[in-house]
């Protein structure tokens, strides 16, 4: 078995006295893509946040490629974020006066420098390299989803997160995000953690977990379709 | 204890040499090294004044300011010049201990002997012993305590190479720009003034400058902008600031490094962006030099020293309405230096100085000039300085008409007098004086 990217244990998460998230141990393989589901408010984007380093942990240990999330700095999470995170959002938060490649461009001046052509590869390699000039206004829902897995993908993350990526797509377009994800991380060899409501995005991943309450229910391995 | 005042610039500049110099080079060691320098400076230079006798070495020092802002000139052009060839691969060696050791103590030695020129009583001789002791400890504890904050300081801040050296050079400009006597900025923006006014008068005597009534309003109006008095100040801070800004210019455009062996992007991205970072990290040092070298020309423009303005002599006409002022009277004409009189006839009055120019011709001319409010001329040097506006005007065009410079009487030297006649300088005064005396903004 392959070193583990993910490891927490016993991480738990509360808002208040609402506890989103119970004692969790769970432990993610390099290179594995792991669908997470459950009910609404079951904690799954909380668990998402947190490995993202976009939250801090209540208690418990997170430690994400060796590094404990909970003792990094301010700096040192959004150095983390910007060194081995991409995320996708099922609302796009792309910047709506920005085209395609000024928005994949954006993510790289956040990491270091701009670098035009790279950019405009990665567009290519999701397919957009005819909408490069194109504001999000102007793309269809699919389209500004892939945009967003271009800029999540620019910075080479080791950890791509989604947290319901295709909520918003026919059945069309999201088997054209999962078929575009699954050759990305062919061929870069990244892990990724998705959540999702739809059954059918689940059997793209390798591995599922269900969440309920806060809490790890059931997990099947599903070997993707 | 105003005296301990006049001593704070340097002092200051001198606190943030030390940090500067010993990160870049050995560390603590060099600090002490430096503080001893500065000791050693202070102290030699008194003992030899105590001792020897004599005046304080201004020539020598103001040399040596000379030559280390010439070093400079000289190493922002091979900067410049190196920019834009390759890009040096390697950091420059750090210098050995021992090499490091020298130039602490020498920087020291130099820091200390200017900022002792500061005490220095006018009439030459040795300082007190009193402000000699305390500003030799004063040197050493600031030294020392400096070295121990730059502990805290980021590493990544020490310049190092030809910026560190901008950084010390216009440091100790500082220093010296504040003593009269060392001032290198007020002799170069005269320099740039002469040498700009003889080549416009140059040319026009060469008839290079066409003089048609087409050509001439416009053409003149240049010719004005070049003989403006402010013309020396803004060409003087040209060559003090053009050295530091070609090595900030030369940083900026160091070569990044290559990158093309690294296959995946954001690697490569990363690896540009640290070394852009690196290098805007590296452009504190030129800036801070430009602030330095501002600090000194806007302290050469006040010099310390009071300038010589003598209280103007009254004088007298004859019935005949001469006024006559022998040569070696009440002071020496002829000493090369500007004597003062004023004279009165009734509600009116005029004032005018007559000093000996560097060509060796006796002139007279109001105490004020065609543009600026009339309130008169100090000397500074080889100049005279016009006090509303600040501009210099170098002895050799003292008596010739124009710009800024005092309005010349016509005179006449008979046997050991110089004559002027009363009637003609009180005309002259009062056409002058009524043009720019009223009204503040009107004279410039
Ligand atoms: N910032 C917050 N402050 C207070 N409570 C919160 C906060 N964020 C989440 N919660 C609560 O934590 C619980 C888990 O929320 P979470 O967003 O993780 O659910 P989810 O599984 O992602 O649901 P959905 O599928 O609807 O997105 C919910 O009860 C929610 O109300
Ligand atoms: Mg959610």
């Amino acid at each position: 078995m392959a070193a583990a990217i993910i490891e927490t244990s016993q991480l738990t998460r509360s808002y208040g006295d609402i506890c989103a998230l119970k004692p969790l141990d769970l432990c993610v393989p390099e290179g594995e893509w792991l669908t997470v589901m459950g009910h609404s408010g079951s904690g799954k984007s909380t668990l998402l946040n947190l490995l993202g380093g976009l939250d801090r942990p209540s208690g418990g240990s997170i430690t994400v490629r060796g590094t404990d999330l909970a003792t990094l700095s301010e700096d040192g999470l959004a150095r983390f974020r910007r060194d081995c995170v991409g995320i996708i959002f099922q609302q796009h938060h792309l910047i709506p006066y920005l085209t395609a490649l000024e928005n994949v461009m954006m993510s790289q001046y956040f990491h270091s420098v701009p670098d035009e052509a790279e950019a405009r590869h990665a567009l290519e390699r999701v397919g957009l390299g005819h909408r490069l000039k194109n504001r999000p206004g102007e793309l269809s829902g699919g389209e500004q989803q892939r945009v967003c897995i271009a800029r999540a993908i620019i910075n080479s993350p080791r950890l791509l997160l989604g947290d319901e990526p295709t909520g918003n797509l026919d059945h069309k377009s999201t088997t054209m995000v999962m078929e575009l994800l699954r050759e990305l991380r062919d061929e870069d060899r990244f892990s990724i953690v998705m959540v999702t409501h739809n059954q059918e995005v689940a059997a793209w991943g390798d591995r599922t977990i269900h969440m309920d309450d806060g809490c790890l229910v059931r997990e099947e391995r599903t070997k993707g379709c | 204890m105003l005296t301990a005042l006049k001593v704070i610039p340097q002092l200051l500049c001198w606190a943030i040499l030390v940090p500067v110099l010993s990160p870049s080079l050995a560390g603590t060691a060099t600090a002490v090294a430096a503080a001893a320098g500065f000791v050693a400076g202070v102290a030699g230079e008194n003992l030899l004044l105590a001792y020897v006798g004599g005046e304080i070495p201004f020539r020598p020092l103001r040399g040596i300011c000379g030559v280390i802002f010439l070093l400079l000139w000289g190493a922002s052009v091979w900067a410049l010049y190196r920019s834009g060839s390759t890009r040096s691969e390697a950091e420059p060696p750090a210098p050995g201990p021992i090499a490091a050791g020298a130039a602490a103590v020498s920087v020291g030695v130099l820091a200390g002997a200017l900022t002792l020129c500061r005490l220095a009583p006018l009439d030459g001789g040795a300082v007190r012993l009193i402000p000699y002791l305390s500003l030799a400890g004063a040197g050493a504890v600031v030294a020392l305590g400096a070295a121990f904050l730059a502990k805290y300081l980021p590493e990544r801040l020490a310049p190092r190479g030809i910026p560190l050296l901008a950084l010390v050079v216009s440091a100790l400009m500082v220093m010296a720009c504040s003593v009269q006597r060392l001032d290198l900025f007020s002799p170069l923006s005269m320099e740039v003034m002469k040498f700009i006014h003889d080549f416009v008068h140059q040319f026009f005597e060469s008839m290079l400058i066409p003089d048609h009534p087409f050509f001439r309003s416009d053409v003149w109006g240049y010719i004005g902008l070049l003989f403006g008095d402010k013309v020396g100040l803004w060409g003087g801070l040209a060559l003090w600031y053009l050295p530091v800004l070609f090595i900030a210019l030369a940083l900026r455009l160091e070569r990044l490094p290559s990158v093309a062996h690294i296959r995946q992007g954001a690697a490569r991205r990363k690896l540009l962006a640290a070394f852009i970072r690196e290098r805007r990290l590296r452009l504190a040092a030129p800036l801070l030099a430009l602030l330095f070298l501002t600090g000194a020309a806007y302290q050469s423009r006040f010099p310390a020293t009071e300038y010589w303005d003598p209280k103007p002599i009254e004088v007298t006409a004859t019935p005949a309405g001469q006024i006559a002022i022998p040569k070696k009277g009440e002071v020496d004409l002829e000493d090369g230096m500007l004597h003062k009189f004023s004279y009165r006839q009734g509600s009116r009055e005029a004032r005018f100085f007559v000093m000996l120019t560097p060509a060796g011709q006796l002139v007279t001319t109001l105490d004020a000039c065609a543009i600026c409010q009339p309130e008169g001329y100090g000397q500074a040097g080889n100049a005279v300085i016009c006090y509303y506006c600040r501009t210099l005007i170098p002895l050799e065009t003292v008596g010739k008409p124009g710009g800024c410079n005092p309005v010349p009487v016509a005179c006449s030297v008979r046997g050991d007098a110089v004559v002027i006649d009363a009637m003609m300088l009180l005309n002259t005064w009062e056409s002058t004086v009524q043009v720019t005396a009223h009204g503040k903004g009107m004279g410039k």
